[in-house]
């Protein structure tokens, strides 16, 4: 297999002359890289920044979304020349199976296309033409939405499809892009900019997509200096390091690594808990556990027709059947070192018989169900290990997540019966940002308020033309009663 | 304190007399296996927990014919279970794992039925690699010492060496809370400069890492006698990030005037009685070899600053460590368990008989690659990013304890 270049450049930027060659000790491939210095940085700036007013700013958003779109169904497109390029290249630089880089690739693309991003911009904005010039809004005013002229977006790499999703978005509100993604997530953004570049080369001069390693890099902080506007993804490690470089005049928005969990009540441990088994384990498999909307622990009820360890145990066939449909991609040795340490403690806890119970693929795969009669709660090493907590009743246990409550995101729930509202509002109250069927749960909506704000409104910024004044009067507000 | 059992008794003789023989070679692969499969089968009867283990992974041990064979123990199992040969009541020390990454309620424990065995083991291993042409020296460690940090294996092996090869010159110059005691370290390096033996300092890298920051601060800079050395240890943990190998031996150089060359990596833990290092130093088993070309292309220094001298480079990465003759060493594929060949990047398993008292096949959490007479072990390579956006279980950790 070629090696995949790991850069894509606004039409008309100088070409970059130099490629490095990244050896790559674990299981990821080679990439090619551009020979970036602290000062193509800063010349790349410039370049996006210029061509934004014509490539964005001057055009309607829906212009912008019909591009996006025409980039999406290629993507989409089977035989399409451009998903064949994101699918050869997907799955070795993601480290995932072939079946599970076309999941992933179907899922993500499918929320770039036009009627889900229309959702989008109506449940962000009351009039979504504010993005084109002012509107009248609510308040005696009008209204005009624009994103920052040039933003900087750095990926985590966990996802594919994550750091594109964020260049769209910053696209929609008229930011000019560049992006530095993840290791795990080079492909496609690279892919979907050329996509850009051959449907709409005036909208990619305002796009640049280029990958070096690292997050705490001369580079990096050569971009945090550039960009308006920062958007990171990644751990609480590199957030902390973004925000220690960033300029006072700079705005972040940071989106801190997250896990989510489960919670099974015994309405769903009848006739239909094989069925949520497996729906279960799919929200487990899907990205190999590695997104932020993965679940790291199930939270089973006691006292349904099927019992806590009964249902781990439907759970591992589960996983074990997924293997077929979605193959788990290949560890690194790291990762694997974690598995086996994982397992083997839980072997020693089985062997001393302290009611564990533990499923694993064994040497064909690393999936790995533990159940698990009490706490402490803890996060999975990922790669499908998922604990399985047996738990007298789900409300009593909501106490014990609270320890989670900073990396806290999403919780899909199943059989709740009456309880769901109860419970829901318990959860919003310590955090959670979404709950969500376990069928849902691998992917929330775009217009998801992703870590409970707004996925465009965190990244606009708003003029209010008051063009009436604003006296109570012209407001429409009684004046105050001073009897 | 010994135990009252007859074989445990017998097998801790065998052991003793081939660590006081102290040479290489004279546990052929034959005799290590046959004694390795006697101590696996002493441990899978007299230690309950480890004998389900086995038994779970489908083993049945009298049918085991190669120390290969037997189910290597993951390091985390230390941290459920009280594993030792007789009741854990009976231990005459508990070492601890320093729990910085798993909180302090996780912390894995070794017990240890009888310390002579690790005496025995440690003391010609040490001497070995790190005074391989015999004598004494002062051995000043930065360290906390035994009484501060009883759980602590690494100083218990250092009081040992203080005792050994010190005959009790040198000290333990990091205080309690993990302070270097700058003005007592500094008196004795002093004294020490003016002398004209050569001394042994030892220490963490993390501690090492605090030391030359001080010293560059403020100047303090020793020439310490030619033939003196350096123990460094731990440093392979990520906790360091700061400072890449090359430049922290650079530093230490300058810090002490010792040439890199004269710089030792030791890798122990908690749960082995022996310990593996690096031959570096001339006459130490193994040193020889690290002139041939057991060198690998490939070889890139993400990490290092531009000054690095690509000889310092090669020269690093061509290190191995290597174990005393009672231990074996394996890389194992990270999934299946199995052997890799050398060269591949795989999980360390140790095979160490002087473990009699509770577990000798014990898996590792860290990587490493096989080289012919031991393995090198495998750092994290520079811009290796996490591939979970859902935390790993470390940032989660820290983030609530």
């Amino acid at each position: 297999m070629s090696a995949f270049r790991a850069w894509h450049l606004p039409p008309g930027f100088p070409a970059i002359p130099e490629e490095v060659l990244l050896p790559w000790d674990g299981i990821l491939p080679p990439l090619l890289l551009p020979d970036l210095s602290a000062d193509g940085v800063r010349d790349l700036f410039s370049s996006l920044r210029e061509a934004r007013e014509e490539a964005l700013v001057q055009r309607p958003v829906g212009e912008v979304v019909e591009v996006v779109d025409r980039v999406a169904r290629r993507l989409l497109e089977p035989g399409d020349s451009l998903r064949e390029e994101a699918l050869a290249h997907l799955a070795p630089q993601a480290g995932y199976s072939v079946p599970m880089a076309e999941t992933v690739l179907g899922g993500m693309a499918r929320d770039w296309t036009r009627d889900r991003l229309g959702r989008l911009l109506a449940s962000e904005l009351p009039d979504p033409g504010m993005l084109d010039g002012f509107r009248p809004a609510a308040g005696n005013r009008r209204l005009r939405a624009l994103g920052h002229p040039v933003t900087f977006h750095l990926g985590a790499g966990s996802v594919p499809g994550v750091a594109t999703t964020s260049l769209i978005r910053a696209l929609l509100v008229k930011s000019a892009v560049m992006l530095k993604p993840g290791r795990g997530d080079v492909v496609l953004p690279v892919v979907f900019t050329r996509g850009l570049a051959q449907e709409d080369r005036a909208l990619a001069r305002a796009v640049a997509v280029a990958y070096w390693p690292g997050a705490d890099s001369s580079l990096t902080r050569e971009a945090l200096h550039g960009a308006d506007l920062t958007v990171v993804y990644g751990g609480d490690e590199t957030v902390r390091w973004v925000r220690d470089h960033l300029p006072a005049t700079a705005s972040l928005v940071a989106y801190r690594h997250r896990l989510g969990l489960g919670f099974i009540g015994r309405e769903a441990l009848g006739a239909s808990a094989a069925e949520v088994a497996l729906e279960a384990a799919r929200a487990v498999a899907l990205f190999d556990q590695r997104g932020c909307v993965s679940p790291h622990v199930f939270l089973v009820e006691e006292g349904g027709a099927v019992e806590p360890g009964e249902w781990g145990r439907l759970l591992a066939g589960a996983l074990a059947r997924l293997e077929e449909e979605l193959p788990s991609g290949a560890l690194s040795p790291g990762e694997g070192a974690a598995l086996q340490q994982l397992r083997g403690e839980a072997e020693m806890r089985a062997a001393l018989d302290e009611g564990t119970l533990l499923h694993h693929g064994g040497a064909a795969a690393p999936w790995t169900v533990l159940v698990e009669r009490e706490g402490p709660p803890r996060p999975s090493c990922l790669n499908r290990v998922i604990r399985v907590m047996a738990v007298a009743d789900l409300e009593g246990s909501l106490t014990w997540i609270e320890s989670w409550r900073d990396h806290l995101q999403t919780v899909g729930v199943a059989g709740l019966g009456d309880r769901g509202g109860v419970i829901a509002e318990r959860l919003a109250r310590l955090g959670v940002t979404r709950v969500a069927p376990l069928s849902g749960l691998p992917w929330p909506p775009p217009w998801w308020h992703h870590d409970g704000a707004g996925p465009l409104r965190a990244l606009l910024r708003w003029t209010d033309w008051e063009e009436g004044g604003t006296t109570p009067e012209a407001d429409g507000v009684p004046p105050p009663d001073h009897r | 304190m010994t135990s009252p059992d007859p074989l445990f008794r017998e097998l801790r003789e065998t052991l003793v007399d081939h660590f006081r023989r102290d040479g290489a070679g004279l546990l052929d692969d034959h005799a290590f296996n046959d004694l390795a499969l006697r101590i696996f089968r002493f441990q899978c009867r007299s230690l309950g927990p480890y004998g389900a283990f086995v038994r779970r992974r489908g083993v049945e041990p009298d049918r085991v014919a190669r120390w290969e064979e037997v189910p290597f123990l993951p390091t985390a199992a230390f941290k459920v279970a009280s594993l030792m040969v007789e009741s854990p009541e009976g231990a005459e020390r508990i070492f601890r794992t320093s729990g910085t990454t798993s909180g302090p309620e996780r912390r894995g424990a070794h017990h240890v039925l009888d310390l002579s065995l690790y005496r025995e083991a440690l003391r010609p291993t040490f001497r070995a690699h790190l005074v391989p042409e015999g004598g004494y020296l002062p051995v000043l460690s930065l360290l906390p010492s035994p009484s501060h940090a009883p759980d602590s294996s690494l100083s218990f092996m250092m009081e040992e060496i203080l005792e050994e090869v010190g005959r009790g010159e040198g000290g333990f110059f990091v205080d309690p809370i993990g302070g270097v005691l700058t003005g007592a370290f500094r008196e004795t390096l002093n004294r020490i400069s003016r002398g004209g033996s050569p001394v042994l300092v030892a220490g963490t890298a993390f501690a090492f890492v605090h030391w030359v920051e001080a010293a560059r601060a403020v100047g303090w800079r020793y020439e310490l006698p030619a033939g003196s050395r350096i123990m460094e240890t731990g440093g392979y943990k990520g906790r360091s990030r700061a400072l890449s190998r090359g430049d922290l031996y650079r530093e230490l150089t300058w810090a002490f005037g010792v040439p890199r060359e004269r710089i030792v990596n030791e890798y122990g833990m908690t749960e082995l009685l022996s310990q593996f290092y690096e031959p570096v130093l001339p006459g130490s088993p193994g040193a020889s070899r690290m002139e041939d070309s057991d060198r690998e292309g490939g070889v890139h220094g993400g990490g290092e600053s531009s000054m690095t001298d690509p000889s310092e480079t090669t020269e690093l990465a061509a290190r191995y460590h290597r174990g005393p003759p009672w231990t074996r060493s394996l890389v194992l594929d990270p999934l299946t368990l199995s052997p890799l060949p050398p060269g591949e990047v795989g999980v360390l398993a140790h095979f160490d008989l002087a473990n009699l008292g509770s577990v000798s096949a014990v898996l590792t959490e860290d990587l490493g690659r096989k080289v012919s007479g031991g393995f090198r072990l495998h750092g994290r390579s520079p811009g290796a990013e996490p591939r979970g956006c859902s935390l790993s279980m470390e940032d989660f950790l820290r983030g609530v304890t």
